[in-house]
């Protein structure tokens, strides 16, 4: 009898800790669900299109030095599109900077910016990004079509635009990346390919 | 018809404790919980401020009375009550075709669209309500009753908000996958 009320205790404490995992887990879940729900940079329709050439620009850095935009040259090119009036563009500073310094080595990051310089130094100066490659002008925003910020562009080492689009957050920043790797146009193009993918070739056979 | 006390006393303390979990929701957040009210468009707007201060107080009374035993089956059938009206309301907008109003059922961060699964949600806890209400086998209780009535109801309500959590999550999922 001794036996059998340890060994029901024991289960109801076990079972207990089970019921406990399985509502960490749905509450896990639910977190996922919440973070990721707007899937991926959403990318507008107009403009440069990804997968071709990205026009050629080139302006001058905050220090007047030359930057080149859409050349072939030896590492990718990230383009961060801003403004010091945007709350969302200086939330994401963090998360740029962090892909920056983790892909140093084949990433160049650039900020392109417009607008009222002392409003610039106050934004560099909050965020140290004094050694960062920062461009204040509107010629590179014209020729890539940017309507809204904040915006990021992904160009490769050839020269070809690899992805683009409005970011919001570090997971829509890292979907440029993962869409790089996917050779598709926006994750959304990625996403809706998978479950039609049936679809098509049912069309194509009638 | 008896049952043994522990199911009886297991099912009113699940029930007082996921009431005053329901009430101390509608406590903090009462300007939500009256958004939400009036989302039902059940009562007249005049009434929908004051309705929504009593509902958590009759939580909390239910909740208490619960685990008195003296008042326990009044208790019970008024929790009862009070959650086949929650049904009813569900049901009443599921039927107006207002599926997209926040259920309001759960905590802050588990809005979660109307929809039939919420009544049998809501009906099982009817049935733990009217098992809590049923008259229990005279018997004494001794200290591994206790334990037990306590574990059983522990388990149930982690399993409860994991359930909870499921139904939360579903219509996610179902968004994120395209459908």
């Amino acid at each position: 009898m001794e036996g059998l009320i340890v060994s029901n205790v024991l289960l109801w404490i076990l079972l207990a800790a089970v019921a406990f995992a399985v509502m960490g887990l749905v509450r896990q879940i639910g977190v996922l669900h919440g973070r990721l729900a707007p899937a991926g940079a959403l990318m507008m329709d107009k403009g440069v299109a990804v997968n071709e050439a990205a026009p050629q620009v080139t302006a001058s850095d905050r220090n007047g030095r030359p930057v080149n935009f859409g050349y072939a040259g030896e590492k990718n090119q990230l383009l961060f599109f801003l403004s010091p009036t945007c709350p969302i563009c200086k939330s994401l500073l963090p998360a740029i900077k962090s892909i920056a310094k983790e892909q140093a080595d084949r990433l160049d990051v650039v900020f392109i910016s417009d607008g009222d310089m002392d409003a610039q130094q106050k934004l560099i100066r909050e965020h140290k990004l004094e050694d960062a490659t920062y461009v204040v002008g509107p010629e590179v925003g014209m020729t890539y079509q940017i309507g809204k910020l904040p915006y990021a562009a992904l160009i490769d080492k050839t020269g070809t635009l690899r992805a683009k689009g409005l970011v919001n957050s570090r997971e829509h920043l890292d979907s440029l990346f993962e869409v790089e790797h996917l050779k598709k146009a926006t994750l959304q193009e990625y996403l809706n390919s998978q479950p039609h993918a049936h679809d098509h070739s049912h069309g194509h056979s009638h | 018809m008896h049952f043994d006390p522990i199911f009886i006393i297991a099912s009113a303390l699940t029930l007082a404790v996921l009431l005053a979990s329901a009430a101390t929701h509608k406590v903090r957040a009462p300007a939500r919980f009256a958004k939400q009210l009036a989302d039902y468009q059940l009562l007249p707007q005049a009434l929908v401020r004051p309705v929504a201060r009593v509902i958590p107080a009759v939580e909390l009374v239910i909740a208490f009375a619960l685990l008195v035993p003296v008042s326990r089956y009044w208790a019970a059938l008024a929790a009862a009550g009070l959650i086949a009206l929650y049904a009813t309301a569900i049901g009443i907008n599921l039927w107006r075709g207002r599926r997209d109003i926040d259920c309001g059922c759960a905590g802050p961060d588990q809005a979660q669209p109307l929809r039939p699964i919420l009544l049998l949600r809501n009906s099982v806890l009817v049935t733990v309500a009217l098992l809590a209400s049923v008259s229990p086998l005279a018997r004494d209780l001794g200290f591994f009753d206790g334990f037990v009535t306590v574990a059983a109801s522990a388990v149930a309500l982690l399993l409860y908000a994991a359930a909870d959590g499921l139904l939360a999550n579903s219509p996610l999922l179902l968004k994120l996958i395209g459908r």
